[in-house]
């Protein structure tokens, strides 16, 4: 009778002790010691280690590295860091294991794109920095576009420090330069899918079977202009043309209806792979057996791109650039709310976005050893970086303080900038919305989308017959209760914002 | 081939008695037997076959590859592949012997704990042998999942980065020790260990110079589960190990598997360009494939005398 009753007193200890863990929902604040530095600049008396969590392959030389940076940052900050470097195709799995079993970490990696931002920021995974942002990080203010802190706020409240980088997205067209040359091409008239047409119908019927004219996987969807909801794999969205204060179904809109026109035209003339619809991916840059595809840009992207092919590639834009909530949440640094010092984990993220020595140091390595510098900011690899030291510049802090290499141009960052300025804003920039209402009705909507998708958007099927059969379906998956669902959630956040 | 086969023929012919053509009187018609080696055969290359698609892939020119996609016999055979690994190959070379070490000393942890334990749960005068029988078995109901495991390892064992994380999750097996429990009280009659103890033998020398020649078939194929299941082991490694040193070479393998899935996945992102471009090639990825099977493919037929004698061996008639 005993035993049993402490075996059950064992299981209601370990069934609370796991709820606690697990971190559900409380901003556990209250554990991590109150003492909000009293040391001022340099930090507390003591020297802390912080450990940070970032998302790339593995790098060789890190541990050399993390030393140089340490040196430093002990004479900045009084700490040291501990980084480990988490594959890309590993982050989001481990993260919420790392994150449910309360280590004590204190900056990890977070984006709209791996160990999503905005899930684990409402679960209470991350600390509200909007104070230690004033107090620790008025550099990263200052240098930071502040639609950044805008778009990445979750009820007024900001969990993560963003990277300072490309804030716009805007799709082109890409070139395979060699034809466009052969045929004497002017593809600045070129932007919209039907302005395409008579250049397909060139390489078709002068360049061997082999040339895709219009080579893409069965991930292609025509271009529309749309501020999608959950993405362009995902039926619902803004018209950006239309009524900005709606979120309709975007199989129903004109435009689509049209574009798939055009598309099943060219599919039926054959500037589509015939087997385009389960076509996984395309090798194009490797093939070098294209025309044309699409691809989403950057500044001087096509200079990337034609490197890495090692022929030239041109790039003739579809849309102008336009700044999503999801383009500021694209790469960010959060600080844990298990962190122990979180004083200390936002003066490094300062440090990081502010400082070109130590952004420099832990993006391209050591002077001498993994490059050297050509001018003053501009450097050449050395072949130990390719060897031990390739670290993702994009996701580990202020983009525009990086060295450049020399084949870059030399306004790369002030093009950047320029960018960014010429963006406009989508009606729901800032806008996050929360699908758990609507779970259910959103991962079977986004199954039927997999089903439909690839044949309906490369052309491969008919629309007139498949595109009404896909609503249908959608319909009775509980799209339009997505709909009202996201109508609501944005009519509220608009009430909230006076927009 | 033939002239090794032969005096095992030789030794198994029977005696002749008769010149008529006399069938053993189980024996299946020639016909038929004939029909179920080819559908024994052709389910054999069916197996085999997806394997040496992807040895001849490893030879072929990775440009061909690309061109003309796979083919049974390529254009252009080019040992490119291989060569890259040899050059580049610190990394292999490093995940291999973890691979190695860890299924070496992994598995003889296994077998002693697994058979040491299951044999006392077998026996019948072991007056726990209820409860001890009841903790394997619960196990195998109820776990505490992932995030639990997760705890236990990193802050009670604090076996992070170092290779007993790879080892000593996965080192009891409650469904081992069943079936060598279950081994146990079928081959190994009371009668034999009776006459042991009469004849003076200590508990723990019964057990070693008795119950386990007896048993051998038994720990030969726990052995091989337990070989191919630490051979085979990436998920430990991806939850526990950052070090370069210390990943087992599936562990490599699944990362490189992981990462082209979320480049399909962010196919749409400057990101999962640069990313792209640091991964090995097709032709790279399946020589490494071939290197990781290898091993366990030839270890097999060692363990394969064991299984034909399976579990007939006995050591009373009764």
């Amino acid at each position: 009778m005993k035993t049993r009753k402490i075996a059950l007193l064992m299981v209601a200890l370990l069934l609370a002790l796991s709820t606690v863990l697990a971190g559900c929902g409380g901003s556990n604040t209250n554990d991590t010691s109150g003492n909000t530095a009293s040391g001022g600049e340099s930090g507390d008396k003591d020297t802390v280690k912080l450990k940070v969590y970032l998302i790339g392959g593995p790098q060789r030389d890190l541990p050399m590295v993390q030393e140089e940076m340490n040196k430093y940052l002990m004479e900045k900050i009084n700490a040291t860091v501990d980084i480990t470097m988490i594959d890309w195709g590993d982050y989001s799995k481990r993260m919420p294991v790392i994150t449910a079993s309360g280590e004590n970490y204190d900056i990890a990696f977070t984006s709209s794109w791996a160990y999503d931002y905005l899930p684990n920021a409402t679960r209470g995974a991350f600390l509200p920095i909007n104070d230690l942002l004033d107090k620790y990080g008025q550099g990263i203010k200052e240098q930071l576009d502040p639609r950044f802190l805008t778009g990445s706020q979750i009820d007024g409240q900001n969990y993560a420090v963003p990277v300072n980088k490309e804030l716009a997205s805007q799709w082109v067209w890409r070139f395979n330069k060699q034809y466009v040359d052969k045929y004497n091409m002017d593809i600045t008239k070129i932007r919209t899918l039907e302005d395409l047409e008579p250049y397909l119908q060139q390489i078709k019927d002068n360049e061997p079977a082999d040339i895709t004219p219009l080579a893409v996987p069965k991930g292609f969807k025509p271009y529309l202009a749309f501020d999608f909801l959950l993405g362009d794999e995902f039926p619902v969205g803004i018209n950006m043309n239309g009524d900005t204060d709606k979120y309709v179904n975007v199989l129903e809109s004109e435009e689509l209806k049209s574009s798939l026109k055009t598309i099943r035209k060219y599919y039926q003339a054959g500037y589509l792979r015939k087997d385009v619809a389960t076509l996984e991916g395309i090798d194009n840059i490797k093939t070098g057996k294209w025309f044309v595809d699409r691809e989403q840009t950057q500044p001087y992207a096509e200079l990337g791109w034609s490197r890495s092919a090692g022929y030239d590639i041109v790039t003739t834009p579809m849309q102008d650039p336009v700044i999503f909530t999801g383009s500021a949440t694209g790469a960010m640094h959060a600080i844990s709310a298990n962190s122990k010092n979180p004083e200390r984990a936002m003066m490094f993220l300062n440090l990081l976005n502010t400082d070109p020595y130590l952004r420099n140091l832990i993006n391209y390595g050591i002077e001498g050893t993994h490059y050297k510098k050509i001018s003053d900011n501009v450097i050449e690899d050395l072949p130990a970086m390719k060897d031990g030291f390739q670290m993702p510049g994009f996701a580990l802090g202020n983009l525009f303080l990086t060295y450049m290499h020399k084949e870059d141009p030399a306004d790369k960052w002030e093009a950047f900038k320029e960018f960014n300025n010429s963006a406009k804003v989508a009606p729901s920039f800032g806008f996050n919305f929360n699908p758990d209402p609507v779970k259910t009705e959103v991962a079977s909507i986004s199954a039927i989308v997999k089903e439909f998708y690839p044949s309906i958007m490369t052309g491969a099927v008919d629309p007139d017959e498949h595109l009404p059969k896909a609503i249908e379906k959608l319909k009775a998956a509980g799209l339009d209760k997505v709909i009202a669902e996201a109508q609501k959630q944005y009519d509220e956040w608009k009430a909230a914002n006076q927009k | 081939m033939s002239n090794l086969s032969e005096p095992i023929k030789r030794a198994s012919a029977p005696a002749k008695k008769s010149r008529k053509k006399s069938r053993d009187l189980n024996a299946i018609s020639p016909l038929s037997n004939v029909i179920f080696n080819i559908a024994i055969g052709l389910f054999a290359l069916s197996c085999i076959f997806p394997f040496l698609f992807i040895i001849i892939i490893s030879f072929t020119d990775e440009k061909t590859l690309a061109i003309n996609g796979f083919k049974l016999f390529p254009e252009v055979w080019t040992l490119d592949a291989y060569r890259f690994l040899m050059e580049s190959g610190q990394q292999m070379a490093q995940s291999f012997g973890v691979t190695l070490t860890v299924t070496v000393v992994g598995t003889a942890l296994t077998l002693y704990l697994v058979t040491t334990y299951a044999y006392a749960i077998s026996r019948k005068n072991f007056a726990q042998r209820r409860f001890f029988s009841f903790l394997a078995f619960f196990t195998m109901l109820f776990s505490g999942g992932l995030v639990p495991s997760y705890i236990v390892v990193t802050q009670v064992l604090h076996l992070r980065d170092s290779i007993w994380a790879l080892i000593l999750p996965s080192i009891m097996n409650a469904f081992y020790i069943i079936v060598m429990r279950t081994f146990f009280t079928t081959t190994v009659p009371d009668a034999v260990i009776e006459s042991a103890k009469i004849d003076g033998a200590t508990e723990f020398g019964i057990y070693t110079r008795i119950v386990l020649p007896i048993s051998l078939p038994g720990i030969a194929t726990i052995g091989l589960f337990s070989t191919l299941g630490f051979w085979n082991d990436w998920f430990n490694a991806l939850l526990y190990i950052d070090n370069a040193n210390l990943i087992p070479l599936q562990t490599l393998l699944i990362r490189i598997q992981n990462n082209m899935d979320f480049v399909v996945q962010n196919s749409s992102r400057v990101v999962s360009y640069d990313i792209a471009s640091t991964l090995p090639t097709e032709t790279v990825r399946m020589a490494m494939v071939v290197l990781a099977t290898l091993p366990v493919a030839l270890a097999y037929p060692f363990f394969q005398k064991y299984f034909i004698q399976g579990l007939t061996i006995g050591s009373v008639k009764e």
